[in-house]
């Protein structure tokens, strides 16, 4: 070492800087040491932007000889082999995870996070309403997803696409009180509806297997969520939504039911339908209008929980919901108008049902709502 | 300002803490130091740089991060930084104007497709020649059940007409979509002209179309027409003609050319209908599931239909509220599809697929448009009854030729026996040849075509359409 000329080691620094260079950086995006998901996510994007926004596309565009810019491509999709398996991960199959945002909060998006279904097979959509509360929101959201998606290429989503709603929600000010007022409700539900339909149907696309409805209040959910979920191969499936809150009496944390809207039907509803007006609808979790329905919510036994639980529903919540996309496909929305009497989340599963699909509740697997 | 600080002299200087060492002060030689311990520093370094190196092997996602800081940025990481992942889009952006062509509105044109190939030309035709601009309009075809080479036909064409020499001609996104949902369909064959069966094909007809909107609607689209293949003539301007009357959802009249024995023309299209206080009590008397089909005599509906209103010199602008409509030619605001109005598969109303499709458009308070006297023209093929009268008109015609020819003929002989006698052997030969192998092929070519028309039949028969 001693004996060494500087020159020859500067010659040497080179050249080990060289290796390593030509170690780590593939020639060609397709090289066999880019690693498997960077491969994955650059096979699947498109060419051309005008592609299904639950794909990513390649910033440059090719050009003609003659100086036009080229036209799109012409892309085929096999939808017949497009499948939705209890193995979803192993089949490479794409879940789309649909969220109405009122609210951004840090909570939702470190879940989201956290989850361990690989990252390159999941698209997210956003849809927030054109008003300055939806603005916050979609500026917060942004920032979130800056970070995320210039951080490790594993974390990264396959694609993002936002979404700003084209109608007015009839609610200014979205406080607890003046939500679930009941005269409220419907008009709220029924723009809840349009919501999500704009949002599935524009951001579907031909790839996806699943879709998973998850509320931007949704703060914590087990990290195999997808993987749980997908693994019982039910066209509809819904976890039980509760909230963790601090009882004050007993001096500790404790959890309570949020979401009332995965029951079972009961007579007393049906005939409470059988008797209204072409636009009326049943609202339920109101004194005013007892239905008596089995509720989801109500179900778990705190001492004794199964999380393999399975029970066939009538209607569903939206706060989690996971769905196969050919629910969807097949014209399955939420209705932003009575039908069968139910609008939104409770008015899908009836359609879905229609369709020929099952509804199924997991009363004894959580997931957990913020607290306001 | 200058001369001012010449004068203090020292205030160009700064004072203070940075220069407070004294050139007095002892400082003692670093150096030796440094020297004892190099072959730490040695060791440490080598050793860090090649944990650095294991790191970047183990973790290959780390390297978009590490990478360009150590390379100082002379090497661009391929791969993912070339993609763009995340799209943003303004729904109130694409509403859908009456002169979307010069705002620059997209249009989605759906078209299934099934055993098609025979069409296909003719739709290429009339594709090319579409005014409203090319690149504003996104393709969707779904190909589904298909026996011929409709995919493979398809793809060949859309290609040409992607990469045609006229910067003008290419579409925007182009989706080619295969899905089957075949074997209900193939189970009832003997059955499916047949009103039981109407019901069933219809859910199939409407998950099909449920299938292809939903997965080529895009955030970008402010209309969606609807075009079936099998249109023979219609205006080059429809999109732009439909969507001047800026309504929700607005379809044309659809009549079909017929051979003149048959009257020359006739409506085609029956689906396209205003509600009767008839109607909505059969379907008040019906079960949950029922599927009322218009243009069947089990159900008497006496529904006014957009087809029969015409006049051939009405005003073409004309407009009439509809209840029902047929799905040959639809153009819709994309929101219309967005607030989530699709083609029930399921009995809606006591309606399935098109039908379904307006009356769930009007129960979410859109409005639904004909247009009486705006008229295109599907492709006639000949039922199976049409197929018959022309066998029967056929067999006619021939007769009718060959008495005439053999009255030439005997004409001939008689001609021929007093021109010339010792020619006679040639003479036969002549008749021969104009007779036996020149009529053989004639006859080949007739029984083909009507093969031919039979099978097209069939497949009208099986490609549907509620027909009176």
């Amino acid at each position: 070492m001693r004996r060494t000329s500087p020159i020859s080691l500067v010659l040497a620094a080179l050249l080990a800087f060289g290796f390593i260079c030509f170690m780590l950086s593939p020639s060609t995006p397709s090289a066999s040491s880019a690693s498997a998901s960077s491969q994955q996510r650059q096979e699947n994007a498109a060419e051309h932007p005008l592609s299904p926004p639950t794909k990513p596309f390649f910033k440059s565009q090719p050009v003609r000889s003659d100086g036009y810019k080229a036209a799109p491509p012409v892309v085929h999709y096999d939808l017949n082999s497009l499948t939705n398996t209890p193995d979803s991960v192993a089949n490479g199959e794409r879940v789309l995870i649909l969220t109405p945002l009122a609210r951004f909060y840090q909570g939702y998006w470190d879940n989201i996070e956290r989850l361990t279904y690989p990252h390159e097979l999941i698209s997210l959509g956003f849809i927030a309403p054109k008003t300055s509360e939806g603005n916050a929101a979609v500026a917060a959201l942004e920032k979130a997803i800056a970070k995320t998606q210039s951080g490790p290429i594993d974390n990264r989503f396959a694609s993002i696409s936002i979404l700003r709603q084209d109608f007015e929600p009839p609610l200014k000010s979205q406080g607890e009180k003046a939500r679930h007022a009941m005269a409220a409700q419907k008009e709220r539900r029924e723009s809840m509806s349009r919501a999500r339909n704009s949002l599935v149907f524009t951001t579907l696309g031909p790839a996806t297997s699943w879709v998973l409805w998850l509320d931007s209040d949704i703060v914590e959910t087990p990290a195999t969520l997808i993987q749980d979920l997908t693994g019982f191969d039910q066209p509809v499936i819904v976890p039980n939504c509760f909230q963790r809150y601090y009882d004050s009496s007993k001096k500790k944390w404790d959890v309570r039911p949020y979401d009332y809207n995965s029951w079972v039907d009961s007579q007393t509803a049906q005939n409470l339908a059988a008797n209204m007006g072409p636009d009326e609808i049943l609202l339920e979790g109101y004194a005013e209008m007892p239905t008596y329905r089995t509720l989801m919510a109500h179900l778990p036994d705190m001492k004794k929980l199964d999380p393999k639980k399975m029970l066939a529903l009538d209607g569903v919540g939206g706060t989690a919901l996971l769905v196969k996309a050919d629910v969807h496909r097949d014209g399955g929305m939420f209705p932003a108008f009575p039908f069968f009497h139910l609008v939104e989340t409770e008015g899908f599963a009836k359609m879905a049902r229609r369709l020929g699909y099952e509804v199924i509740g997991l009363p004894d697997y959580f997931v957990y709502h913020y607290n306001e | 300002m200058n001369r001012h600080v010449l004068e203090k002299g020292h205030s160009a200087y700064p004072r203070g803490s940075a220069f407070s060492n004294s050139p007095n002060r002892f400082q003692p030689r670093s150096q030796p130091a440094l020297r004892r311990r190099r072959q730490l520093f040695q060791r440490l370094f080598l050793l860090g740089g090649v944990s650095l190196v294991l790191f970047l092997l183990i973790f290959p996602s780390w390297r978009a991060a590490i990478l360009p800081s150590i390379s100082l940025g002379l090497l661009s990481y391929p791969g993912d930084l070339h993609l763009q992942t995340v799209r943003y889009y303004d729904l109130s952006e694409v509403q859908g104007t009456e002169k979307g062509w010069e705002r620059g509105e997209r249009v989605l044109m759906c078209t299934p497709l099934r055993d098609a190939s025979s069409h296909l030309p003719m739709f290429f035709s009339h594709l090319r020649n579409l005014t409203y601009p090319h690149h504003l309009i996104d393709l969707a075809f779904l190909v589904s059940d298909s026996r011929d080479d409709t995919l493979g036909m398809l793809s060949r064409m859309l290609e040409d007409i992607q990469n045609d020499a006229d910067p003008k001609m290419p579409y925007g996104e182009i989706s080619v979509i295969k899905k089957d949902f075949g074997q209900k369909v193939q189970q009832d064959v003997e059955s499916r002209h047949g009103f039981e069966a109407q019901a069933s094909r219809r859910k199939l007809m409407a998950q099909a179309r449920n299938w292809l909107l939903s997965a080529t609607l895009r955030p970008t689209h402010s209309w969606v027409y609807w075009r079936d293949a099998d249109v023979e003539t219609a205006p080059f301007t429809i999109i732009e003609d439909l969507m001047r009357h800026n309504k929700d959802v607005t379809v044309p009249n659809v009549w079909r050319p017929l051979p003149d024995w048959l009257g020359g023309e006739q409506p085609y299209d029956l689906n396209s209908w205003q509600e009767s206080e008839t109607a909505l009590a059969l379907a008040d008397s019906l079960d949950e599931d029922a599927v009322i089909v218009e243009g069947y005599a089990e159900y008497a509906t006496w529904r006014p239909h957009l087809a029969y209103l015409r006049d051939p010199y009405g005003d073409p602008d004309m407009e009439m509220e509809l209840d029902g409509i047929g799905g040959v030619s639809i153009l819709a605001k994309a929101r219309v599809f967005r607030a989530g109005v699709h083609f029930p598969a399921f009995s809606f109303e006591k309606h399935a697929e098109t039908e379904g499709f307006g009356k769930m458009a009007k129960r979410m308070k859109f409005s639904v448009i004909g247009l009486p006297h705006y008229t295109i023209w599907h492709l006639y093929e000949p039922s199976v009854d049409d197929l018959r009268h022309m066998e029967e008109m056929e067999v006619e015609r021939l007769a009718r030729e060959k008495e005439e020819q053999q009255r030439a003929e005997q004409k001939d002989n008689t001609q021929s026996k007093s021109l010339v006698d010792d020619q006679n052997v040639d003479g036969e030969e002549v008749q021969g040849s104009a007779e036996g192998p020149a009529g053989q092929p004639m006859k080949d070519a007739m029984d083909s075509t009507q093969g031919h028309l039979k099978a097209q039949a069939e497949r009208v028969d099986e490609a549907e359409k509620a027909k009176s």
